[in-house]
């Protein structure tokens, strides 16, 4: 009985960061399957369909106002946005608060210049079954999803710029 | 005298033996060759080969983009039977007095579509091009369609204009269109729903 709990516990101990770290690898069900179009308003008013975007390797990645790693992780994604745009890649910023305008002041904030798209009614959040904040999911240029991270971690940064310039490369 | 028995024995198996080998060899030697002449051949044959597979090929993608066409079709139609189908269309004549953002449309009170449209696609549709919005199902009798326009009127103001149509809807599909267009007498966008014939 003792060495069961032991074993048990061994087991826990192993597992619990799994839980709580956020996954690098593509756990989602998402991985190898076509992006699932969308349509959004984006902050400067346009309105923006991912479809439009095929022939592009676009990352979408899905943010909140209270998400403390997603304010850690926007500035490196925008520097990634500023380096490749030019060479065919586009990154789309999801925001799912309810209300758009924090958003927004958070957005200025950071001095983002990838576009910034408010999902309000949580449909595409639900689209891409985002569970944990933030998410960020990379498409190839066939529209293909390729790759999905859960969370951010000081890191992430450059699995993305690796994922990022081998897609490019395709 | 057994000796020189056996010893004459063995020297007919071995003899056996030989001409064995040497049919054996003897069969196998032509089919070598026929072998050897089919590698030949198909070495020669080799772009031959290749062109008739890649026809092949063409021919198997061609047939499974007619068979995705076929169940397209298929599913449309046992989805949205004739007899109980409806669909809506937008078109759009505008150049100065309207800029379209979103449609909203309500059947009977209950939210059916709205549909955010792309600088794009509203470059399709001022050139001509007719957008299906919607399609579904309805039972025979009357209707009631509300359609919401959202977008910009002049002087890039925020407008928001509904228009309405109760509709009758029989055996058949039924097909309605909403157009928008300039009406330069009252410098206003003007909102319109028709049924086809």
């Amino acid at each position: 009985m003792k060495r069961m709990k032991v074993v048990l516990l061994g087991v826990l101990l192993v597992a619990m960061p799994g839980f709580f770290a956020g996954g690098s690898f593509a756990s989602s069900g998402l991985a190898g399957q076509e992006a699932p179009d969308f349509v959004l308003k984006s902050a400067s008013g346009a309105n923006m369909r991912l479809s439009e975007y095929r022939g592009n390797v676009v990352m979408i990645n899905f943010w909140a106002t209270w998400c403390g790693p997603c304010r850690q992780e926007m500035p490196l994604l925008d520097d990634l946005y500023s380096r490749y745009e030019r060479v065919g890649f586009s990154l789309l910023g999801v925001n799912i608060d309810d209300d758009s305008s924090r958003a927004m002041e958070m957005a200025e904030e950071l001095g983002v210049s990838f576009p910034v798209l408010f999902d309000e009614r949580k449909e595409v959040s639900k689209l891409y079954q985002v569970e944990a904040m933030p998410v960020t999911v990379l498409v190839d240029r066939e529209g293909k999803v390729r790759h999905v991270h859960l969370g951010y971690k000081p890191g992430y940064e450059e699995k993305y710029l690796t994922e990022i310039r081998s897609l490019l490369r395709e | 005298m057994s000796v020189k028995r056996s010893f004459g024995f063995a020297i007919f198996c071995a003899s056996l033996i030989f001409a064995n080998a040497a049919a054996f060899a003897q069969q196998v030697g032509p089919a070598a060759s026929a072998a050897s002449a089919g590698a030949i051949d198909g070495a020669a044959a080799g772009p031959g080969e290749f062109r008739s597979l890649d026809e092949e090929v063409q021919s198997l993608k061609e047939e499974v983009l007619a068979l995705n066409r076929d169940l397209f079709l298929l599913e449309e139609e046992l989805l949205f039977p004739a007899n109980s189908q409806v669909a809506f269309f937008i078109s759009m004549d505008v150049g100065e007095y309207f800029e379209l953002d979103s449609v909203n449309l309500k059947i009977d009170g209950k939210e059916v579509a709205n549909y955010l449209y792309t600088e794009r696609e509203l470059g399709a549709l001022l050139r001509g091009g007719v957008h299906r919005v919607h399609m579904g199902n309805l039972k025979v009798g009357d209707h009631e369609l509300v359609a919401i326009f959202t977008g910009h009127g002049p002087n890039v103001r925020e407008y928001r204009r509904g228009a309405t149509m109760s509709f009758n809807k029989g055996i058949g599909a039924k097909y309605l269109e909403l157009e928008i267009t300039d009406r330069a007498s009252k410098q206003q966008p003007e909102f319109a729903i028709k049924e086809w014939e």
